[in-house]
């Protein structure tokens, strides 16, 4: 408390300094393109659509409406920046071959099509160089595992917005348990 | 400045060091404690699943961090990868005061005499280096008994015919059944085996001036919100800082254990909070890393008296890395079993641990700790789907009625399974990082697969329609968090590192207090083990400071 | 000599620097107070949700600094913290989660106040305006109840450090005292415990009059504004994203009232793990009141329930005694009949005469 009360002559340069010259970079920050942290909008778009195929929307929310795509775009620019390249790679490769095949994109097509295309990358079977070493398989599973870390876990990172995951499982959060052994 | 010599320098503050620096502050002696992380604030490490010690994804909640520190696993295929320590190759131990103790499952196990005598209980065991400690159940008997009641355990042995002898019954009254433990307690009771409710280093009841569990979800991998779960971080550390003869200095990274021109071990270099290199001279240095980080400083301390590192004359450190594999089953029931009421894991047999024709050891079989949201959806018989609209109606319909009986296997040691240090790679400090290699022996294949047939019974006895299970051996490395055996005790300095007080051979003052001591590993979680051993040995040399051996 | 005029010039200088400067900061700072939100505040993405969330508030039409006062309005704490939050940005660090801590929140609670006399009036008369002193100093209580990190999950949601940073000793032996005796007279359960401002919800206005019999049934009773601060994920979840609790007395299910109000309550007022109806701190109703919300007999700002008889009961009750003299700790704290879970069979013995 005392700390945040106190200011240093090296906080009142970052006031200053930093300050004025964050005044600048605002103006900035309105023009950027995309409304995500790495995503582009595209991106997002096609990631939507992969997370509701990975938890589909029934009397619960899918993927998409839980902020599976926001928890993934979140952690891209934290813990898991080192899977950048990963989703870049991986979703320009899942729109070519979509192209290539269907001449659509992903998210236009019917919802079969989308399970029997993921099915596809799940079992290791797409063609193409971009899909060479077995990419299609690692890539699905990092969606999988990162869908359901967004709509399982703690939605303080962005996924199971309203915790409606735990609703889903009839599993109280916050927990209640009380613990007064006192009473007055 | 440099810093005052002292008696004593404790690397690590977890379930050993912790111990030791009590043991000596409280004897009198002058203490450095240096660990690698800091206190653990519950507010900033709380029930965030995604964010904990048992599911890592988005980092270890009580450190180490992806940013300083990495490792080298070698597959058994030959190949290379470097691995941060939120990934599980990493074989991580919470780092902050406390370590492991904070965020472990704080089960209480003592080791069966068998575990102390497994070359003589089973005779030699080809490819392995299976041996007897050089130490018994009886002289480590009272070390347990401290362990107990000055850290705290709650539990019953009278129940559990397997037990070792005790002279004194543990402090604490035993954690009672949730509704899946209590379920399963008298399933095993019509199978003939002889369950009993697991000793807890949790206060069943208030103890040690901290207050009894409350019973809540996130009991492993998690810090305890009402500090009801026993660590040295609530128990011997605060004693020893108390004593006002222990300094513990936390976001100290130990590189090296300094040796003066006589050869002679006088105290480590380590980089303080602010990275700049430090140095503490003692006339005793105690390592208690824990079995990887332990192995891997002595290994670092390269000198022109120690060309391979301190106390590896006999290529010897390192060796015999011992975790545990963990065979298991998971039975799918028709009603709710699951009553969300913690910690959990609760509900044990021993039944399995040693005589059961043609196997090696064993290992006890129980319950297991409540399994969170994210960790279920991977849990699925082998023919489910892993995503899609039947993994979420799965995740729906099943989350309170699947419940997993597992145990840890005691493997075979082995001298392949090893810790070296990286050529190449170097954490943030530039400190050669550890390089974890090893093969599973055969035999635990053979031991893991009759564990987890009787954990597939002990589930279907209890009304299970449904079940799946898994011999839990690790691909290769296997180390953990409960890793242990790299610094081998023993009597012959050619086969071992220390001697039978922790001591190692080649040093008058290099002693080795944590897990890497275990000359075999136990069919038990081993953290009490760890802190038995932090008395034994921390009362060693206490007792031999106070007639007056000065350990030069 | 040389030495003096360079001084001299690079004093004259620095303070035409300075005085631009001041100049400057100056101007963008009334600037910054008066041009509208999406010009200034919600110009920045990371809370550009929080602003627009409040567009369809009930707040709709305040402004920012109406409740969060200005950037200069506790002192330079607020202009630091914006000013790393750009700095971390640009370095492209996260910087979206923000939060207020401890005296900004109570800042807002005051501008709260501003508006909300009555409200805080009632507040005040009731338990729930409990003073950290009162909770964290309070000998007997201390005694009986180890402090730990769990209790701020209740007492003290918004405490800006850890149990063991803000009092000691954690023993049951005491003296107890705050690290930073500061928090002592800050409130332990303000506004924001229980109050999600940025959220969905309309002001009360006139109804249409067009067709004046539907009014009441148009009415509609919204609980937009309640929520839960968890102090664990440091966020607010609203009230009807509260579990509902779950209360067993021995084998049997009690009823529990599906007011949503109500989930808020038991957040804290809660039974212990087993959730055992009437153990640890849990006081739903039971006995002649199961299936009553808290809200039916408790104000919900001042807590008091003294009046709450007479909205359901005529003076006399079922078994013609009058509810307001009855054997129950509603009106005697000795009495033996706890209100919250007063059975029939605790006065009336014999049950059996009861049924006739």
């Amino acid at each position: 408390m005392n700390n945040q009360n106190k200011f240093s002559r090296r906080q009142f340069l970052q006031v200053t300094g930093v300050g004025v010259g964050g005044i600048c970079l605002l103006a900035n920050c309105g023009n950027s393109i995309s409304i995500w942290r790495f995503f582009s909008n595209t991106e997002a778009k096609l990631m939507d659509a992969i997370a509701d195929q990975i938890i589909p929307p029934d009397d619960w929310p899918g993927g998409s409406e839980s902020g599976v795509t926001n928890f993934i775009d979140k952690q891209l620019v934290g813990p898991y920046v080192r899977f950048q390249q990963d989703y870049r790679k991986g979703l320009l490769a899942i729109h070519d071959s979509c192209n290539d095949i269907y001449n659509k994109q992903f998210e236009e097509l019917d919802w079969n099509e989308q399970t029997a295309f993921l099915e596809k990358m799940e079992a290791g079977k797409m063609h193409g160089n971009i899909w060479s070493n077995g990419f299609d398989k690692t890539f699905f599973s990092l969606c999988r595992d990162h869908a359901m870390q967004a709509y399982y876990g703690s939605s303080r990172h962005g996924g199971n917005r309203n915790n409606k995951s735990y609703q889903m499982l009839e599993l109280d959060y916050p927990l209640i348990i009380g613990q007064n052994r006192y009473k007055s | 400045m440099a810093n005052q010599k002292v008696n004593a320098v404790i690397v690590g503050a977890g379930a050993g060091g912790g111990v030791v620096a009590k043991e000596l502050s409280t004897n009198g002696m002058s203490v450095v404690l240096i660990e690698q992380g800091d206190w653990i604030s519950y507010d900033e490490h709380t029930n965030d699943e995604l964010l904990s010690q048992r599911v890592t994804v988005l980092g270890n909640s009580c450190g180490p961090d992806d940013k300083h520190h990495s490792r080298v696993n070698i597959h058994p295929d030959g190949s290379k990868h470097i691995v941060l320590p939120s990934e599980g190759d990493f074989n991580n131990i919470s780092a902050c005061v406390g370590s492991g103790t904070v965020t472990y499952g704080a089960l209480a196990w003592r080791y069966m005499r068998e575990d102390f005598k497994m070359k003589s209980t089973y005779g030699h065991v080809s490819g392995s280096t299976l041996e007897d400690w050089p130490i018994t159940y009886d002289d480590l008997e009272p070390y347990y008994e401290k362990a107990e009641w000055e850290i705290g355990v709650a539990g019953d042995d009278s129940l559990n015919p397997f037990a070792p002898p005790r002279k004194k019954l543990q402090p604490m009254p035993p954690f009672t059944h949730n509704k899946e433990a209590t379920l399963l307690k008298e399933a095993a009771s019509k199978l003939g085996f002889h369950p009993f409710s697991i000793p807890m280093l949790r206060n069943s009841v208030p103890y040690g001036g901290r207050p009894a569990c409350y019973r809540m979800r996130t009991c492993i991998g998690f810090p305890c919100p009402v500090s009801a779960k026993c660590g040295t971080h609530n128990t011997v550390i605060p004693v020893a800082i108390k004593s006002g003869n222990c300094e513990l200095r936390t976001n100290c990274i130990v590189s090296e254990i300094i040796v003066n021109e006589q050869g002679k071990i006088t105290g480590v270099s380590y980089y303080d909070q602010n990275n700049k290199k430090q140095t503490q001279h003692a006339d005793i240095v105690i390592l208690s890393a824990a079995a990887i980080e332990t192995a891997r400083l002595l290994l670092n301390s390269k000198s022109k008296f120690f060309p391979n590192g301190i106390g590896n004359e006999n290529d010897w450190v390192g060796r015999n890395l011992q975790g545990h594999a963990y065979p298991n089953a998971h039975g799918l029931f028709e009603d709710d079993i699951f009553d969300d009421f913690g910690p959990g894991s609760s509900v044990a047999i021993c039944d399995f641990n040693h005589h059961n024709p043609g196997i090696i050891g064993g290992g006890y079989l129980s319950n297991s700790f409540i399994c969170m949201p994210y960790r279920f959806t991977n849990v699925r018989p082998p023919s489910e789907k892993l995503w899609g609209k039947s993994h979420k109606e799965f995740q729906r319909k099943n989350f309170k009625k699947v419940a997993e009986i597992h145990g840890p296997y005691q493997e075979i040691p082995s001298f392949d399974q090893r810790v070296q240090v990286d050529p190449v790679v170097k954490d943030f400090w530039g400190i050669p990082a550890a390089r974890l290699s090893g093969k599973t022996h055969e035999e635990d294949i053979k031991g893991c697969t009759f564990m987890a047939e009787k954990a597939s019974l002990w589930l279907k006895e209890a009304g299970a329609i449904q079940t799946w299970s898994s011999l839990g051996i690790a691909n290769g490395v296997s180390a953990g968090q409960h890793q242990a055996g790299t610094c081998r005790m023993g009597n012959d300095p050619k086969t071992s590192v220390t001697d039978k007080f922790g001591r190692v051979h080649s040093t008058p003052n290099l002693f080795v207090a944590d897990g890497s001591l275990h000359v075999t590993n136990g069919g038990f979680n081993p953290a009490l083990t760890i802190m038995a051993l932090g008395f034994w040995v921390g009362g060693y040399i206490a007792s031999e400071w106070n007639k007056g051996n000065r350990f030069k | 000599m040389n030495k003096k005029t360079l001084l001299h010039k690079s004093l004259l200088v620095l303070s035409v620097i300075i005085l631009f400067f001041l100049i400057g900061f100056g101007s963008f700072y009334s600037y910054w107070n008066s041009a509208p939100a999406s010009k200034t505040c919600a110009s920045c993405h990371e809370i550009e949700n929080s602003v627009n969330i409040l567009a369809q508030s009930t707040h709709r039409t305040l402004t920012c600094k109406e409740c969060h006062g200005t950037a200069l309005s506790n002192g330079l704490h607020s202009l630091n913290e914006k000013s790393m939050m750009v700095f971390n940005h640009a370095k492209n660090e996260n910087t979206e989660d923000i939060r207020l801590n401890e005296p900004q929140m109570l800042e807002v609670m005051n501008n709260c106040t501003r508006c909300h006399k009555i409200e805080q009036s009632k507040w005040l008369s009731g338990g729930h305006s409990a003073k950290y002193k009162d909770i964290f100093l309070n000998e007997k209580h201390n005694k009986t109840e180890q402090l730990n990190f769990d209790c701020l999950r209740c007492h003290g949601m918004f405490a800006d450090v850890d149990i063991d940073e803000l009092v000691e000793p954690l023993d049951i032996k005491g003296p107890w005292k705050f690290k930073d005796s500061a928090v002592a007279n800050n409130p332990t359960i303000p506004c924001l415990a229980c109050h999600q401002i940025h959220n969905e919800g309309s002001p009360y206005k006139s109804p249409e009059y067009s067709n004046p019999q539907d009014i009441f049934y148009k009415r509609k009773h919204s609980v937009s504004n309640v929520s839960y601060y968890n102090r664990h994920d440091k966020t607010k979840i609203m009230a009807e994203n509260l579990p509902t609790l779950k209360l067993w007395e021995n084998e049997r299910q009690v009823k529990v009232s599906d007011d949503i109000l109500m989930r808020n309550c038991i957040q804290c007022h809660a039974p212990n793990g087993k959730h055992q109806a009437g153990t640890s701190d849990d006081r739903t109703p039971r006995g002649v009141h199961e299936g009553l919300s808290c809200m039916a007999c408790h104000d919900v700002h001042s807590n008091d329930a003294r009046q709450s008889c007479i909205k359901c009961h005529p003076a006399i009750s079922h078994c013609k005694l009058d509810v307001k003299t009855m054997n129950t700790s509603f009106a005697d704290p000795k009495s033996p009949n706890n209100i919250h879970w007063v059975a029939c069979t605790n006065c009336h013995k014999d049950a059996k005469t009861l049924k006739k």
